[in-house]
């Protein structure tokens, strides 16, 4: 029987060679693309919001909340997702107007969607609200080659996390 | 001139042919000097019997007979992450140091972790203290060296059948199976043990066909003469002794 991850209203049942884990962060999530534009992070007095991380590989203990620290460590055949809840006031926001946990393509991913371009790597960011709660998705793939056969694996892994509503 | 023709259609033909049969000789070899080099595979192939020779009864095993199987890990960070950890069917071995706080042994250990203690072959190495419920957060935190990695989970203890702390064990990603364990007073004492436990796995025995094909014929052997896996013979000297001239019937195979 595989593994489940569960807590702070996110669950998933791990697929084969999947680890996870989840943790809750009082300040404010800032998108890959945010990131890269700034150095503050931290915002003390924010609401806690839960971040997943997901992996087919070993997560090491020290990441950031888009993968630093983890991802540098990935081969080609290595994939990381992290699923980073934002607060409520993002709701009824163009930007989270998708709804649900999306499927993915190969052609959506890209080496300058990364937060940090690292050879061979390709990346993806989506923002989604799913259960009246408002995420960004972010998936880095170890190699932009083989997008097509890792895409695959993303989606299943996808298709089994499932959101508490708020 | 259709003469010519037909003398040089009829010598490029036997050319041909004899190109044809060279190129055969050769993928025979090739695939001859492949089974020799024991398969395709990259990992030795399960332990399996023969098809008409049944399986030993409560013995039935993926990897390595002699070791117990391994678990994934479940548990918490200091810092309340909810963790779950890979150590079955992964590319990595695992080295899991079962320490608790308060156990005078596990102080090496903790030093060891704070100078950055140097994981043979690229292993991961996860720490793994009891619940909250059986040890402090509090004591951990400050004995816990900032970047390691520790686990919380009084399951995998049990689990892992851990007899004590401190203690040691390595697993095998690809088997998820326990192929080292022991105690210490540090990394550094029990370095030997987990070196060799890393090692072996990259130092694939390497069987060649015809040991396998002895092999099955010895069993084929032991079957006919009503021998099967676990019978008693071919472990021990039988119950009633046997005469000197076949003393050696009972010895272990």
């Amino acid at each position: 029987m595989t593994p489940r991850l569960s807590g702070h209203g996110l669950d998933i049942q791990l697929p084969a060679r999947w680890e996870g884990r989840i943790y809750q962060r009082t300040a404010p999530a800032v998108s890959p693309a945010t990131a890269a534009r700034t150095a503050a992070i931290n915002s003390p007095g924010g609401q806690p919001h839960p971040v997943m991380h997901l992996a087919n590989f070993a997560l090491p203990a020290s990441r950031g909340d888009f993968g630093t620290g983890a991802v540098e460590t990935m081969g080609p055949q290595h994939i990381f997702v992290a699923v980073v809840e934002y607060a409520a006031d993002c709701l009824d926001t163009a930007l989270y107007a998708p709804r649900g946990i999306p499927t993915l393509t190969a052609a959506q991913f890209n080496p300058n969607g990364l937060q940090r371009r690292i050879v061979g790597q390709s990346g993806f960011q989506h923002f989604f609200t799913e259960g009246g709660r408002p995420f960004c998705l972010y998936v880095v793939l170890g190699s932009h080659r083989h997008a097509a056969a890792l895409c695959g694996e993303v989606n299943t892994v996808l298709g089994r996390l499932e959101v508490v509503p708020a | 001139m259709i003469a010519l023709v037909t003398v040089e259609t009829v010598v490029l033909v036997i050319l041909s042919v004899l190109v044809v049969g060279l190129l055969r000789g050769y993928a025979t070899v090739l695939s001859r000097l492949h089974e020799l080099d024991s398969g395709s595979g990259s990992a030795a192939p399960p332990f399996r019997t023969i098809p008409e020779v049944p399986e030993p009864v409560q013995q039935r095993i993926e990897g390595r007979a002699e070791w117990a199987p391994a678990h994934d890990i479940e548990g918490v960070s200091l810092t309340g992450e909810i963790i779950s950890a890979r150590t079955v069917g992964v590319e990595h071995d695992t080295v899991l140091a079962f320490l608790t706080s308060g156990c005078e042994g596990c102080a090496g250990f903790w030093q060891e972790l704070e100078k950055d203690w140097a994981v043979p072959g690229g292993s991961r190495v996860l720490v793994v203290a009891k619940g909250p419920e059986h040890d402090s957060p509090e004591q951990l935190a400050g004995l816990c060296p900032p970047g390691v990695d520790l686990v919380m989970s009084s399951q995998a203890w049990t689990d892992f059948g851990v007899p004590g702390s401190p203690y040691v064990m390595v697993v095998d990603g690809r088997t998820g199976r326990v192929k080292g364990e022991g105690s210490g007073q540090s990394f550094s004492q029990v370095g030997g043990l987990i070196a060799q436990a890393v090692g072996d796995s990259r130092r694939r025995i390497v069987k060649p066909a015809a040991d396998r094909e002895r092999e099955e014929d010895v069993d084929r052997a032991l079957l006919a003469a009503g021998i099967t896996p676990a019978d008693p013979s071919l472990y021990g000297t039988l119950p009633d002794g046997p005469s000197t001239s076949d003393a050696g019937a009972g010895r272990p195979r």
